[in-house]
């Protein structure tokens, strides 16, 4: 995508590149234990190749970015809570580290991990 | 068999002196304890959070999680420990707000799947729920990042296990694991650069310190519900903002030197203060101390009285408050300003403003931040973008209101993320010109385009007295002399206010214009106002002339001719 012109050049930022970083946040943020394809194409293509950006699809209209996020929850924690945070985490780290503005992030729940029945 | 534990947040002797077991009722009250003291805390936890992330209020999200928490259990007569850990589980679970009151969820989710249903927790009960609560913890997230709650929660774990093989009493492993909470928290900055870079420690990590302390101070029957008084050397002691407002029973001011008989038990000390007055203070000096503290009429004498029996009082002042902020009022005018609130997605205006009045018409017209500068003192870049980083939308037009400021206020568009535009206005009129033109719901190119072509609309004229003997444009002005400025050029040097008003007026082709409008600053008198006003008012009869407070500093009047 582009970005205003500037004195000395352009600068170009990849999608991959923005989803990368979307990704990183997601996984340090609590709760989040996994992203998982957005559908069974990708899904299969992970089986064969790690994916830095899975889970993640970034839009850009030109002006901010939306970004979807495709996470797994840990069984037991507050959903809502939790996907508040990671969303509030994509965005800032994205916005700090891209330097251009977040509209959206849209958080899709695709499963929970159990990992201590209570 | 259990303790008995009764909750109340006041102090005295401690509660016990040693812990064996915990029953269910027990635990509830602990709870209550730690609550109480997060809440006393919560604005020192809140302060310390340093991603600017709008759900980042650290304390109060640990204390609505701790809050639903015991909401549960509030009335519940469980006397099963392993019940009532999974009431307050379930409790936390549904109240967790935000990513610390999700991780506290989570650790107290492990601590009762630890305990199951045990009727009493024992120490050993007690290790294994908080080593369980820590595991269970992490398991929430694959990347944990360290120096957080989370650090502090396994630190504090590890510190229980250990004095668990020192000793079976829960109140003596208690305070270890507070201490070593303490240090944890001390440590976070080591390992999270960015608490380093911003000089302070983990919030998560300092809540669940305080919830942990607040346990240990109701066992040994220490106050709850007022922060811990430190006492600090002389020097760091700030008595300017305890003057800001008074509450009821804050109508006398003590300021108290003294030198005790005896050693100073300081925390015993401010208990007894705390019965008598409020905003307490306590520094000390060589060998002297310095109280402060506000105090109700009725408690007039009793500061004095109660030093005068500790030890040597030294010096002592005064004050009477109500009278002191009645004095204060009536020499300045009030200072509320109510600035429009901005809604996301419309245009938020920042202004710099020179004065008290300015800012108030401003406000009237819809700006949603106000800078304070002007001619002698030119914000920085910095204060700039603070005042509209935090508005809730990402349109932004700066109004920088002097010329020496434009670039300031340029400089701020391009250190932030949102889109921000200079309206370069010159002056105050100019400002308050382009304000007229504001549409917060149009295109912000649009608008700012609009506004910029409604600076040539106003002709602005200043006054004030010349500090230096110079020569400009023509005009001769000796120091002291009042001059004129009309669009920032030098037009009229005078003897007088009123000379060189009119003088500028007539300067300004003003015969040609409809309305005056005159700011007049804080270096003038109502009388002298008047009899300005009057003179300006019979040379131009026709014209339609308005005068407003500007409170702005060095500049008698500021002049808009439209």
């Amino acid at each position: 995508m582009d970005e205003p012109v500037k004195p000395l050049g352009n600068i170009y930022i990849s999608h991959q590149a923005i989803a990368t970083r979307a990704n990183q946040s997601a996984l340090e943020s609590y709760g989040v234990v996994g992203l998982a394809a957005k559908n069974v194409v990708e899904g299969l293509a992970q089986v064969l190749v790690k994916d830095p950006n899975l889970g993640v699809v970034v839009h850009f209209d030109g002006q901010s970015m939306a970004i979807d996020l495709f996470i797994i929850c840990e069984y037991g924690t507050r959903i809502k809570s939790v996907a508040a945070s990671v969303a509030d985490n994509v965005r800032y780290q994205v916005e700090k580290c891209i330097g251009l503005p977040v509209s959206q992030v849209n958080v899709h729940v695709r499963g929970l991990r159990i990992s201590n029945p209570d | 068999m259990s303790s008995n534990l009764q909750f109340s947040s006041s102090s005295g002797e401690p509660r016990v002196t040693s812990l064996s077991e915990i029953d269910g009722q027990d635990l509830k009250v602990l709870i209550e304890a730690a609550l109480t003291w997060l809440k006393t805390n919560q604005q020192t936890v809140n302060a310390l959070n340093v991603f600017p992330v709008p759900d980042g209020d650290t304390g109060t999200n640990m204390l609505l999680t701790m809050q639903a928490a015991f909401n549960e259990i509030q009335n519940s007569g469980e006397r099963n420990v392993g019940k009532m850990a999974h009431a307050i589980a379930q409790g936390a679970l549904l109240g967790a707000r935000g990513n610390s009151g999700v991780i506290l969820s989570q650790l107290w989710r492990g601590f009762a799947r630890s305990m199951d249903s045990q009727e009493n927790m024992n120490a050993q009960i007690l290790v294994n729920a908080l080593k369980e609560g820590r595991v269970t913890a992490y398991k929430g997230v694959v990347r944990p990042v360290e120096g957080t709650i989370l650090t502090v929660a396994k630190d504090i774990s590890i510190a229980a296990e250990t004095s668990n093989a020192k000793t079976n009493d829960i109140l003596q492993i208690l305070e270890n694991m507070v201490s070593e909470a303490d240090l944890s928290v001390q440590r976070t900055p080591d390992l999270l650069p960015i608490l380093k870079q911003a000089g302070v420690v983990d919030s998560g990590g300092k809540g669940l310190f305080y919830l942990f302390e607040g346990m240990l101070r109701f066992l040994k029957g220490q106050p709850l519900e007022s922060a811990e008084v430190s006492v600090k050397p002389l020097s760091a002691i700030n008595l300017s903002n305890a003057m800001e407002k008074i509450e009821p029973g804050q109508d006398f001011e003590w300021v108290i030197d003294f030198r005790p008989n005896e050693e100073l038990d300081s925390n015993k000390f401010y208990n007894d203060l705390s019965k008598i007055g409020t905003s307490i203070q306590i520094g000390e000096g060589e060998g002297m101390y310095r109280m402060h503290i506000h105090v109700p009429d009725k408690n007039r004498d009793l500061p004095l009285e109660f030093i005068s029996k500790m030890g040597t009082i030294l010096n002592w002042t005064g004050e009477n408050l109500v009278a002191q902020m009645e004095k204060q009022q009536t020499y300045s005018q009030p200072v509320k300003i109510n600035l429009a609130p901005v809604v996301p997605g419309q245009i938020g205006v920042v202004v710099v403003s020179p004065g008290m009045g300015i800012s108030r018409i401003f406000a009237s017209l819809g700006v949603s931040a106000i800078v304070e500068g002007g001619q002698t003192m030119n914000p920085s870049t910095e204060e700039i973008v603070k005042a509209f980083e935090n508005l809730p939308t990402d349109k932004i037009i700066i109004l920088p209101n002097n010329k020496n400021i434009i670039l300031a206020a340029q400089a701020a568009t391009t250190v932030t993320l949102k889109k921000a535009v200079v309206v370069p206005s010159k002056s105050v009129p100019q400002g308050l010109s382009a304000m007229l033109r504001l549409e917060p719901d149009v295109d912000l190119e649009h608008i700012a385009a609009d506004m910029t072509r409604a600076l040539q609309d106003v002709e602005t004229g200043e006054v004030t007295v010349a500090t230096r003997t110079v020569e400009m444009n023509g005009v001769n002005v000796e120091a002291g002399q009042v001059i004129a400025l009309l669009n920032g050029n030098l037009v009229e040097a005078a003897s007088s206010i009123d000379e060189a008003c009119l003088g500028l007026l007539a300067k300004a082709n003003t015969a040609d214009r409809e309305r005056i409008t005159l700011f007049y600053g804080e270096n003038i008198s109502r009388n002298e106002i008047n009899r300005i006003v009057d003179k300006i008012r019979a040379a131009y009869p026709t014209h339609e002339i308005e005068v407003h407070e500007g409170g702005q500093p060095h500049y008698q009047f500021i002049i808009s001719i439209e």
